[in-house]
């Protein structure tokens, strides 16, 4: 596995100040400010409720901050329309499972090609040569992805039909057809075995070598501890650690909030 | 200036009408989760009830109010079984589409049994008039206004101080939360679709003794009042309804002052897309509902 | 005992699909042969009239089939057409091939006004809107004397002339529908096949998901309703050339619910669906003619009960289609 060294991401790439969502008296996201790094793997941590989807949903534009600025690759999306959001370069998976159930797994994927797609009606209706050169682009990419994420066999299967880790590898593979500059994922894990687990790992890896700038969540710890560059550690929507993995397991802030601060807490870290 | 006030007048009464129309309509959205087509017929068949009821048995007001509320509310039953009760999980359009085949199913039925033409109702109210300065209100324009407004406190005293009106209100609100705790979402449904149901037939009521001629093919009309007036409460608040269809009533009668009464209707057309256009989410605020 | 039947008709649609691409043919031919094989010239209005509706009921399965907006306007954009080519026709005296072209643009114009005013609304409101804004458009139609003629309607519509050839007569028109029709499928199948088709879809499917990546659902659903309504303002210029005479009575709500009909009869969402059920219930339509006053009563029990028994519709599958994995969870998996 490699190791990163300290401080090897210079360039931001995304950028939240002051960031807050307020729903109607309950405080989901508090004053969080963060700043991720291109190229790197960073990991959102919390226990249930903390704010950590809330706090993705403002970044991809699903919801409208209350207070703060969210700015990526040097422009302000704070409280722009998600599709926005995304055709800036920004794609993302969600925590319960948002497939297109009545298409395939390959039309999944294709709907992934669409922000970079030119071709408009007409050309759809004559097939002009633009049309047919980007359709056979895309079906190649899209064979690629497939490959990549071992769901080649499964390309004619209808979404709905497949078991839920595909479902989620799907899910994955739609996102990265979009050729993002940073990929949210939420809760990827959720619901695999250890194997599976151990794959997604590798497999994050390996799409973060290519470039693509990750941001996680996730509740397994051994697992981020494992994958990420940095972690942000949320409790009731305040920011509450943020450093290297190192750094957070052993930070007395986050012992607490996940064990509490009886004598349990002293029993071991996270 | 006498005059003014007249079709002021007017245009509550009326609109008096529609927010019962509007009221009915907006408790069954809210509570069963879905805009209905049948209630311009629950209205329709209100108009016959109390038809039938004077012509054959007896014009006593509050015997008619009873009669028609009991036969529509039966007919929300019947509503609910065709078309709510087995899609409770289903896609959205599938209950929508049986409410408009019951649209048409009860339109037509009716044109068999009762006739198309156009009905006269037979007086019901003692003709006369209050005189309020140089203003007249007529005694039946007193009685729709007496009779909205009794429903509607009644109504609120039940949505607000009684345990079934709580429950309509949590399915209204969150279904899926109202079911964790205990709820029976089908009954209250139920409930809802059959209260609003009842309310539509009284509305239908009293545009029979209002207007005095009515026929079996008025239900789109006023179908078309009643969403009409609930735009401006995001299509289920009960309070922005009542409000809106007044509006509409005060609109539709300062507006035939105005152009000719053949446009009439398309005033609450106009208001429709006017309100949809500059508050596409009503009066409330963005985003308020949970399903 | 409808499991038994549901299986059979998947089984039917199953083999179609797979011989689809004769059986297309196949019907092609037939059509083209039809009128110098049937020289009945009822029967023969009666197909014309078929395939007209295989036209405008396929314009409404685009917007709520393939999109998945709820409306119930259908009759509006093709009343709209045929306006636009009556009165171009009769009072301004242009030919039948731009008034086709204004037909079609007019329509597209009122969906654009739909679609801005229903840019923010949940889609189970729309229904209730497209059937207000039917209703306003029926009403104008009606008394903007002036200019429509009110309710004696326009008369003495023209028939169309091909360089200074008339297309007057019932071979003509029939094929001229024909054309129109086989055009539609053709240009909407390919745009279903293309990433604007794919994008309408994934609306459907999953508005939020869709957004997430980058497609602007608000343009695309009205977009969708453009597309539709073009396709129906075409429809309503054929009708005007070929009755030559229109009034607001032939679009109004019974002609909405009539379409929606035929759509949910045949199926949502597949380019055979709308055929299947504007052959299926204008042959019913047929055989009940002696009915008149209980055929309304018939349409609203099989609208009923297709809901209740097979809300997919004639062609839509078991497997794919939106209505179905939520009746599989009903009476479980293994049937």
């Amino acid at each position: 596995m490699e190791k990163k060294k300290e401080g090897c991401f210079p360039m931001t790439l995304l950028e939240a100040t002051g960031v807050s969502k307020f729903f109607r008296g309950l405080h989901a996201v508090e004053d969080v400010d963060v700043r991720v790094s291109k190229g790197e793997i960073f990991g959102i941590i919390g226990p249930n409720g903390a704010g950590k989807t809330t706090f993705l949903n403002l970044i991809s534009g699903t919801y409208p901050v209350t207070k703060g600025k969210i700015v990526f690759d040097s422009e302000n999306i704070t409280n722009l329309p998600s599709w926005k959001v995304a055709q800036k370069g920004v794609a993302r998976t969600f925590q319960s499972i948002q497939l297109f159930n009545s298409m395939t797994v390959l039309e999944n994927v294709a709907v992934g090609f669409h922000k970079n797609e030119k071709a408009g009606m007409l050309d759809a209706i004559f097939r002009t040569k633009r049309f047919r050169k980007e359709q056979r682009e895309a079906g190649e990419r899209a064979a690629q992805l497939l490959e990549k994420l071992g769901l080649a066999a499964f390309k004619d299967v209808l979404a709905k039909n497949l078991s839920y880790g595909m479902q989620r590898k799907v899910e994955i593979a739609r996102a990265l057809a979009a050729e993002p500059k940073l990929l949210l994922l939420d809760e990827p894990a959720a619901g695999m075995n250890p194997a599976e687990t151990q794959s997604l790992l590798e497999f994050i890896k390996s799409i973060n070598r290519e470039g693509y700038t990750i941001i996680v969540i996730e509740h397994d710890v051994k697992f981020m501890i494992r994958l990420c560059d940095r972690i942000m550690v949320l409790n009731y929507g305040k920011k509450i650690s943020e450093g290297t993995p190192e750094e957070v397991r052993s930070d007395p802030k986050v012992i607490e909030a996940y064990f509490g601060s009886g004598r349990a807490a002293g029993q071991g870290g996270v | 200036m006498a005059y003014f006030l007249e079709q002021l007048i007017n245009g509550i009464s009326q609109g008096a009408i529609y927010a019962l129309f509007a009221i009915g309509f907006a408790l069954i959205v809210g509570v069963v989760g879905l805009p209905t087509f049948t209630h311009g017929e629950v209205i329709m068949i209100g108009a016959f009830g109390v038809y039938y009821c004077t012509s054959l048995v007896s014009g006593n007001l509050l015997l008619n109010i009873l009669f028609c509320f009991v036969v529509t509310g039966l007919m929300g039953v019947l509503i609910h079984k065709i078309c709510y009760e087995r899609f409770e999980n289903a896609p959205h359009y599938i209950p929508l589409v049986c409410t408009i085949g019951v649209s048409i199913l009860v339109k037509n039925l009716a044109q068999i049994f009762f006739g198309s033409e156009t009905k006269t109702m037979p007086p019901l109210i003692k003709p006369g008039f209050f005189e309020l300065g140089h203003i007249r209100i007529s005694n039946v324009q007193l009685t729709v206004l007496g009779v909205v407004i009794a429903l509607s406190i009644v109504l609120t005293l039940f949505l607000y101080k009684t345990k079934y009106g709580r429950i309509l209100r949590a399915v209204s609100q969150d279904k899926k939360a109202a079911a964790l705790v205990g709820i029976n979402v089908q009954r209250a449904t139920l409930l809802g679709n059959v209260i609003g149901c009842g309310i539509g037939g009284i509305g239908g009521m009293l545009y029979a003794i209002y207007y005095s001629t009515f026929s079996p093919t008025m239900g789109l009309g006023v179908a078309m009042k009643a969403f009409a007036s609930t735009v401006l409460g995001g299509m289920t608040d009960i309070s922005l309804s009542a409000i809106g269809g007044i509006a509409i009533g005060i609109l539709e009668n300062l507006g035939i002052m105005l152009f000719s009464s053949s446009l009439r209707d398309l005033i609450a057309y106009l208001f429709l897309i006017l309100v949809l256009l500059f508050l596409p989410y009503g009066l409330r605020l963005k985003g308020g509902r949970n399903r | 005992m409808t499991t038994k039947w549901n299986q059979t008709m998947d089984r039917i649609r199953q083999w179609c699909v797979r011989y689809r691409t004769p059986l297309i043919l196949l019907l092609l031919v037939a059509l083209i042969c039809f009128p110098f094989v049937v020289q009945d010239n009822y029967w023969r209005g009666v197909t014309t009239k078929i395939i007209l509706y295989v036209l405008i009921v396929s314009s409404m399965n685009v917007i709520n089939g393939y999109s998945g907006q709820f409306t119930v306007m259908q009759a509006g954009f093709v009343g709209v057409g045929a306006y636009t080519t009556a009165l171009l026709m009769t009072q301004g005296g242009v030919s039948f091939w731009p008034s086709l072209i204004a037909s079609g643009v007019l329509a597209s114009l009122l969906a654009l006004f739909v679609g801005i005013i229903t840019r923010k609304m949940s889609g189970l409101y729309l229904a209730m809107v497209t059937l207000g804004v039917a209703e306003i458009v029926r009403i104008i139609l009606l008394n903007w004397t002036s200019v429509t003629n009110g309710p004696l309607g326009v008369k003495g519509i023209p028939a169309p002339k091909i360089f200074g050839y008339s297309l007057g007569s019932s071979h003509a028109m029939y094929f001229l529908i024909l054309i129109l029709t086989v055009l539609m499928i053709f240009c909407t199948h390919r745009v279903i096949h293309s990433k604007i088709g794919r994008a309408w879809i994934s609306i459907r499917e999953n508005e939020h998901a869709a957004a997430s990546l980058g497609i602007p659902t608000a343009r695309y659903k009205t977009i969708n309703l453009m597309y539709g309504a073009f396709w129906a303002g075409l429809a309503g210029a054929f009708m005007a050339v070929y009755y030559r005479y229109i009034d607001s009575t032939m679009f109004g709500l019974d002609e909405n619910f009539n379409i929606l009909l035929m759509m949910i009869v045949g199926g949502m969402g597949t380019l055979a669906g709308p055929v299947a059920g504007a052959v299926v219930v204008n042959l019913i339509s047929e055989v009940f003619r002696f009915a008149a006053e209980y055929r309304q009563v018939l349409y609203a029990i099989v609208i009923i009960a297709m809901m209740w028994f097979r809300p997919q519709g004639l062609i839509g599958s078991l497997e794919g289609g939106y209505a179905i994995k939520w009746r599989r969870k009903r009476k479980g998996v293994f049937r």
